[in-house]
């Protein structure tokens, strides 16, 4: 690697506080038009080092080594939380008019105004912000997270910065937002500028990282190009990070037969189209994951499909037979074969009725089964999913979300369907509780041999469990694919 | 221990309006089987002289009229009550639950006109042409109750209708009268409890200003309204004439608020 060409260097940086080494021995090299990433837990030092870049250290932090930075080398930070760093009181033009406005200042009078406001323009462009006319006259609070975000870095790129430091860009963003950080970051490394990425999200490091440091309290073990890391990682620790990433993803499913079948669904709420989706199958045995950001649609996709959602024209077909719009007029099979389990598992019980009353009516009015038969089956399925007895015989109320979102599996469970439909049924969920019922889906596609999952949810890690996604955004189905493709080459995101 | 204190404070406001509304109750049922005959008439509000509260505008004895006074009020407004009831809850349960507009339309609309006309007009109107006997006046005050009460009834159910669990119990095929009655009703119980509380006044007070009026009852009949309105004109030289059937209505109306206040926060405590 040429060394002349850096725009940044580090050095057996050390950084000390109170006698103990949060950094450690860190080596960076910051080449232009590059994007450097520094991977590792929360904790492993890596703000610390990408601070460092800048200049910043902890309060009574003790520093040894050397950062070296080239003439004019001017370093910009975008931090996790940008609304923190952008003045609340002021519009976003002012903030970035004050930037432009000294840098106009060797102009003619009559020209600075012109040449500040064409400057704010091309940063703004060169930062991904379309629309940049509207977003000017707004305050930073009327933006989205990443418009805020771009909005730094579009500071940063005003004042000529030559190395981006973005710490944690993509955590808490929906898939579609991520994929435009990447592609925003992507962008500013093309225009020569070094960018150092700072993330545990190794999605984002694998489509945009040139070289990778891989961290690990506060030492970096091991660093080199992206593909050869990925590809054969040397140390231990990063070979763990990697296997974790890749676990969940599994093989393409053995391709089955055609259960469920979306021809030219055109759906709309109050004359509002919000939904197209011209084709969409799901086989049997296989788990789809709809993804998109809020409001994009995949609600109404899934309640077209449960005919919840009445409002649309259209083909629903269940083995070929166009199933009814409505559930009001699909005949008790039709209903078994297509349940569909809702977002608030409290608010989808009858808070009057113990929980394995409610369970075992699935039985009893789907499926025919007796009283006793259907009580019995409800709580064996009940205590497989990890509801006792006494639990089931409890009212919601005395339940937590988790145990009434595992109450609500069952509950559609006992119509032995053939399509189960999940509503986003992990998001009001902590991680422990959520990785649970994750598993326990996963569990049930494997096990329940022909039952197929759709699940709905913006959460990555949930729709790693399927074999095939479908990214919905603004009522369009913009992407079908394997999950590993969709989600891994983020072909599917860069949309 | 603040739960015990409560609990007593509930028991308390709970047998409170149980004794209140208990008085005018068991007078109005139970009086005339003890009101025995009615005895010569004496002079007009006298007090004394045998007579227990004295005696009212036509010289009657005044507890022998608050003994014969209370059945006629009460049964009507009772009635009245549980048959706004009849026809509300189905009508308000119905269109709450149906996806069809025009149904909904069919329901509600002709109710929204019966709203806009005055109750009492509407009573004084149809009694002037068709002077209804006490059956009669309970079926008008259940008319004019209708709209409310169906409106209360819509408003209710239909939140509760728009909930998960609603769709829920469709997705496990239950039946139109599990979802209705068996959820949807029996969740907008407080609600109507509350509104039946207010409804049983506002009818009571329609029933008596109704007799006060002279509609559905004789001028000169046995009625505790009819007999504050009668009894008035004597007020100053015989009051109880006028107190005590005006104080016996008073009490069935706030004892019967009481009372489901009392009965709605207990069934409210329940986890």
């Amino acid at each position: 690697m040429s060394h002349a060409d850096t725009v940044a260097e580090i050095r057996d940086l050390r950084v000390e506080i109170d006698g103990r080494a949060i950094v450690d021995g860190v080596d960076l090299q910051v080449l232009p038009g590059k994007v450097t990433a520094l991977v590792g837990a929360s904790g492993s030092g890596k703000t610390t080092t990408g601070l460092a870049l800048l200049g910043e250290y902890p309060p009574g932090a003790r520093v040894t080594g050397d950062v070296r930075l080239t003439e004019g080398g001017l370093v910009g930070y975008v931090p996790q939380h940008p609304a923190a760093v952008l003045n609340p009181a002021r519009r976003v033009g002012a903030l970035l008019h004050d930037i432009a406005r000294p840098q106009a200042r060797h102009l003619p009078r009559t020209e600075r105004r012109t040449a500040a406001r064409a400057r704010v323009l091309q940063a703004m462009l060169d930062a991904q912000l379309p629309d940049a006319e509207a977003l000017l006259r707004r305050h930073p609070h009327q933006l989205s997270g990443g418009q805020q975000q771009r909005v730094v870095l579009a500071q940063a790129l005003l004042l000529g910065a030559r190395v981006i430091v973005a710490d944690e860009p993509t955590t808490g963003q929906d898939a579609l937002t991520k994929s435009r950080i990447v592609d925003q970051l992507a962008a500013v490394a093309a225009r020569g500028i070094a960018v150092v990425l700072l993330s545990h999200d190794l999605d984002v490091v694998q489509a945009l990282a040139d070289e990778v440091l891989v961290m690990r309290a506060g030492r970096v073990v091991e660093s080199g190009p992206v593909e050869r890391l990925w590809l054969s990682p040397r140390h231990e620790w990063t070979r763990r990070l990697l296997e974790a990433h890749d676990a969940a993803p599994r093989e393409e499913a053995s391709a089955g037969q055609p259960v469920l079948e979306v021809r030219n669904m055109t759906a709309v709420h109050d004359r509002t189209t919000v939904l197209r989706a011209p084709h969409l199958t799901l086989n049997s045995g296989e788990c789809l994951a709809v993804v998109g950001r809020s409001g994009s649609g995949k609600t109404t996709l899934a309640r077209c499909l449960a005919g919840l959602h009445r409002d649309h024209d259209g083909e629903v077909l269940l083995d070929g037979t166009a199933l009814p719009h409505s559930l009001r007029h699909r005949s008790r099979a039709q209903l078994a074969a297509v349940q569909y389990v809702f977002q608030d598992a409290r608010a989808a019980f009858d808070e009057h009725r113990p929980v394995v009353a409610q369970v075992a009516r699935t039985a009893v009015r789907l499926r025919g089964a007796a009283e006793q038969a259907a009580t019995d089956e409800a709580l064996t399925t009940l205590a497989r999913l990890g509801l006792t007895d006494d639990m089931a015989h409890r009212r919601p109320a005395e339940l937590s979300g988790g145990e009434l979102q595992r109450a609500a599996l069952a509950r559609a469970l006992l119509a032995h369907p053939r399509v189960l439909i999940c509503d986003e049924i992990t998001s009001g969920l902590d991680t422990v509780t959520r990785r649970g019922i994750l598993d326990l889906l996963a569990g049930l596609v494997r096990d329940r041999g022909g039952l197929s999952l759709v699940l709905i949810t913006h959460d990555q890690e949930t729709a790693r469990l399927a074999h095939r996604v479908v990214v919905v955004d603004a009522g369009e189905l913009v992407e079908q694919g394997s999950a590993r493709w969709v989600l891994e080459a983020g072909t599917g995101l860069r949309t | 221990m603040t739960d015990t204190k409560s609990l007593r404070r509930h028991t308390g406001r709970l047998s409170l309006g149980l004794a209140i509304v208990a008085v005018p109750l068991l007078l109005a049922l139970l009086g005339p089987l003890f009101a025995g005959d009615p005895g010569p008439r004496a002079v007009s509000f006298t007090l004394g002289g045998g007579h227990w509260l004295g005696t009212d505008f036509v010289g009657r004895d005044v507890w022998g009229q608050v003994l014969l006074g209370g059945r006629t009020v009460v049964l009507t407004a009772l009635a009245a009550t549980a048959l706004a009831y009849l026809v509300a809850l189905p009508v308000g349960l119905v269109s709450a639950l149906t996806h069809l507009r025009r149904l909904e339309d069919v329901l509600m609309r002709p109710l929204d006109v019966l709203l806009a006309v005055p109750s009492l007009l509407l009573i004084l109107l149809v009694a002037s042409v068709f002077s209804p006997g006490a059956a009669g006046l309970a079926l008008l005050v259940a008319l004019v109750n209708v709209p409310d009460a169906a409106r209360i009834v819509r408003a209710a159910a239909g939140e509760v209708a728009a909930r998960p669990a609603v769709e829920a119990l469709r997705m496990q095929g239950e039946t139109w009268w599990r979802i209705a009655v068996g959820h949807v009703g029996r969740s907008i119980l407080r609600t109507l409890a509350a509104d039946a509380g207010i409804r049983l006044t506002g009818v009571l007070y329609l029933v008596s200003t109704a007799a006060f009026l002279g509609v559905g009852v004789a001028p000169d009949a046995s009625d505790w309204a009819v007999m504050v309105d009668r009894n008035r004109t004597g007020l100053f030289v015989q009051p109880w004439a006028v107190v005590v059937p005006a104080l016996l209505i008073v009490a069935l109306t706030t004892g019967t608020n009481l009372l489901f206040d009392a009965v709605l926060e207990k069934k409210g405590r329940r986890p």
